[in-house]
């Protein structure tokens, strides 16, 4: 049943495809670009982060103060402010755009589970990102978000009261909140990094940029939005009362949103089981292909004898598969006794598509069960039909 | 100039057009500290050229 | 250019239904289930038969040109969309290797129109079947034979058999494989 509403949800996402290309050139298609617009809001985010960072104040007294310094007398301060926003919301919607894309259509299969599983972490890091940021501004917003997922995480037996330590940076609600919630917007936003190192290390030519096209309509509108919405904050928090109701930003908070029907406890053991399957996805059914009924070709094999270690099938396999290593000895065609260099396929990391077998000019690469050899047989076969 | 041509560039020049006046809305507001303005007249222009670049592409006046 | 050495190419010998084409169709393009017949010919083109590849970027460019020597009078491949190769980009970089093949081909008196590189997605098979009739008709009217006559060399006087065997210009087994070499040693199949 989950693989039938699996080859539903991919049907739906490429008739999606055809409509858009409808109207937008192939390469211009901005859903084969997901990735890159996230890249592009993550960048905009850290420069006007840096920029919002160099007039910041984490105190009590001096924060929604300096925020309002920023959107008041800094020039362009609302503008950078307003983008900084916006970016946000962007950058949420890209990365679940590119998460929905490539659960649907199959891209976290067998060797592909990496980039799914830094992936979520992506996600969750960046979703954490969202609410720290919102408390910053320590207005009324801020102040119930602290409120909120301090009892959240309150509520964890055994050991919910340090959890709510950690998150508030004492016992009570002390002048050491906000420094630690500002260490706990940069710190986990310089964790997005080495997560998309990882994120990257089995994906070869990243598309970490989106084409210009969508690189200016994506600023643009940003620019746009902060313009005609500009960010303003809610009224400055007190600490004599709590706020009671919640400025929803739906693509961040949405969880809070959820305290109003489920208990603490319920909420957290929603978002564990959540967490848990999402990293489960990629083992969720038969981990071989032949198991899934799809093509088993076999992990690709090179042909000692005639590897010439021309480096062709390293630069042309997208998941980083293929390593060049010194030569350990001379190979046995003419061209590969002169080799210095010598390739190897990382079983770990292939998925069987044989690219390195179309770049390799050498007949130095095979997949074990669809041999050169096979390939001509069945051209000989249709040419005689 | 065939009939796609035409359609296209006519709307090229619309939005060339449309980002002069942002590009005067960018001056206007720096000038009278309407710096929202300046900052949406901004966006105008970023949305504009990418509608301009994908109607060259479309017209086929760039691309493959 | 080719020059004109016969009029346009009879059809493939058996069907008289158009040139014998083969395409090589990636697992994850054009979904031809309802289009083609399990050995792969398909239904509204019927000179055509599809292989079914993991991805178009397995294409070794020898293998187009092995088609064309054995039997087949044009031969395309068929990759997911530009942007939206599962694989990534193998489709970009089939799309790359048949333009250099075209250049190739030019150089030795092949068509360049004979192969063709397109990209179909899942739910495109009515433009699929368009783009490969089109194919279809447009090698059906090219000129001269597939590939050209060899020319005779020390090892094959023209009009004679080959000499005998020692010391001659058959190149050794073990060259790095050229599309020029193999398709020498399939033209030496009967």
């Amino acid at each position: 049943m989950y693989s039938r509403l699996l080859a539903r949800l991919l049907d739906w996402t490429l008739r999606l495809d055809v409509a858009i290309n409808r109207v937008y050139p192939e390469d211009f298609n901005p859903l084969y670009y997901t990735g890159g617009l996230a890249n592009l809001f993550l960048t905009v985010l850290v420069l006007s982060g840096i920029f919002l960072f160099l007039y910041y104040i984490p105190s009590f007294d001096d924060a929604y103060r300096s925020v309002q310094f920023i959107t008041v007398d800094v020039p362009y301060g609302q503008i950078i402010r307003g983008i900084h926003r916006y970016a946000a919301d962007g950058f949420m919607i890209a990365v679940l755009l590119h998460f929905f894309r490539n659960w649907f259509t199959d891209r976290f299969r067998f060797s592909r589970d990496e980039p799914w599983i830094s992936g979520m972490m992506l996600l969750l890091f960046a979703g954490f990102l969202g609410v720290t940021g919102y408390v910053l501004v320590w207005d009324e917003r801020g102040q119930l978000l602290v409120a909120m997922t301090g009892r959240t995480l309150g509520a964890v037996p055994w050991f919910g009261a340090w959890l709510q330590t950690q998150w508030q940076g004492s016992a009570g609600i002390s002048n050491l909140l906000l420094p630690r919630m500002l260490y706990l917007h940069v710190g986990p936003a310089v964790m997005l990094y080495i997560l998309l190192w990882w994120h990257y290390v089995r994906i070869r030519h990243p598309k970490v940029w989106p084409p210009a096209v969508w690189t200016l309509f994506s600023l643009g509108l940003i620019f746009l939005l902060t313009g005609l919405v500009p960010a303003t904050s809610q009224p400055a928090a007190r600490p004599e009362t709590v706020p009671t109701t919640l400025a929803v930003d739906w693509l961040f908070l949405l969880p809070y949103v959820g305290l109003k029907v489920l208990s603490p406890l319920a909420l957290i053991a929603l978002a564990v089981v959540i967490t848990v399957y999402g990293l489960y996805i990629p083992y969720q059914l038969p981990e071989t292909p032949a198991a899934l009924g799809l093509r088993d070709s076999g992990i690709a094999q090179v042909v000692d004898a005639n590897c010439t270690g021309c480096e062709l099938c390293y630069y042309d396999c997208p998941y980083n598969a293929i390593v060049m290593v010194p030569s350990p000895h001379p190979g046995v065609t003419k061209a590969a006794q002169a080799r210095k260099l010598f390739a190897i396929v990382l079983e770990s990391r292939c998925v069987e598509c044989g690219i390195c077998i179309g770049a390799c000019p050498f007949e130095a690469l095979e997949l074990p069960r669809f041999l050169e050899r096979d390939v001509q047989e069945k051209v000989v076969q249709a040419c005689r039909s | 100039m065939n009939d796609r041509e035409t359609r296209y560039s006519t709307w090229i020049i619309v939005l060339a057009l449309v980002s002069m006046a942002a590009v005067v809305a960018i001056a206007w507001g720096e000038v009278a500290g309407q710096r929202l303005v300046a900052g949406g007249a901004v966006g105008v222009i970023l949305l504009a050229y990418s509608f301009i670049l994908l109607f060259l592409r479309k017209g086929g006046f760039t691309g493959v | 250019m080719p020059e004109l050495e016969r009029p346009a190419a009879a059809p493939a010998p058996g069907t008289g239904r158009g040139p014998k084409i083969v395409g090589f169709l990636c697992d994850f393009a054009v979904d031809v289930s309802a289009i083609a017949a399990p050995d792969g010919t398909m239904r509204d083109v019927p000179n055509v038969t599809l292989i079914k590849v993991p991805c178009s970027g397995f294409i070794r460019p020898a293998w187009l040109e092995f088609a064309l020597r054995n039997g087949a009078q044009g031969t395309f491949v068929c990759g997911c969309p530009l942007g939206d190769c599962f694989n990534r980009f193998g489709n970009n970089l089939i799309g790359d290797r048949v333009t250099q093949l075209r250049r190739r081909f030019e150089r030795q008196k092949i068509h360049p129109d004979r192969i063709a590189a397109i990209y179909f997605g899942l739910h495109d098979q009515e433009a699929f079947v368009g783009a490969v009739k089109a194919f279809s008709d447009h090698v059906a009217e090219l000129p001269g034979p597939v590939v050209p006559a060899p020319r005779p060399t020390a090892a094959r006087p023209a009009g004679g058999r080959a000499t005998g065997g020692a010391g001659q210009a058959t190149p050794p087994a073990d060259t790095p494989s050229a599309p020029g070499s193999a398709g020498q040693t399939a033209q030496e199949e009967p």
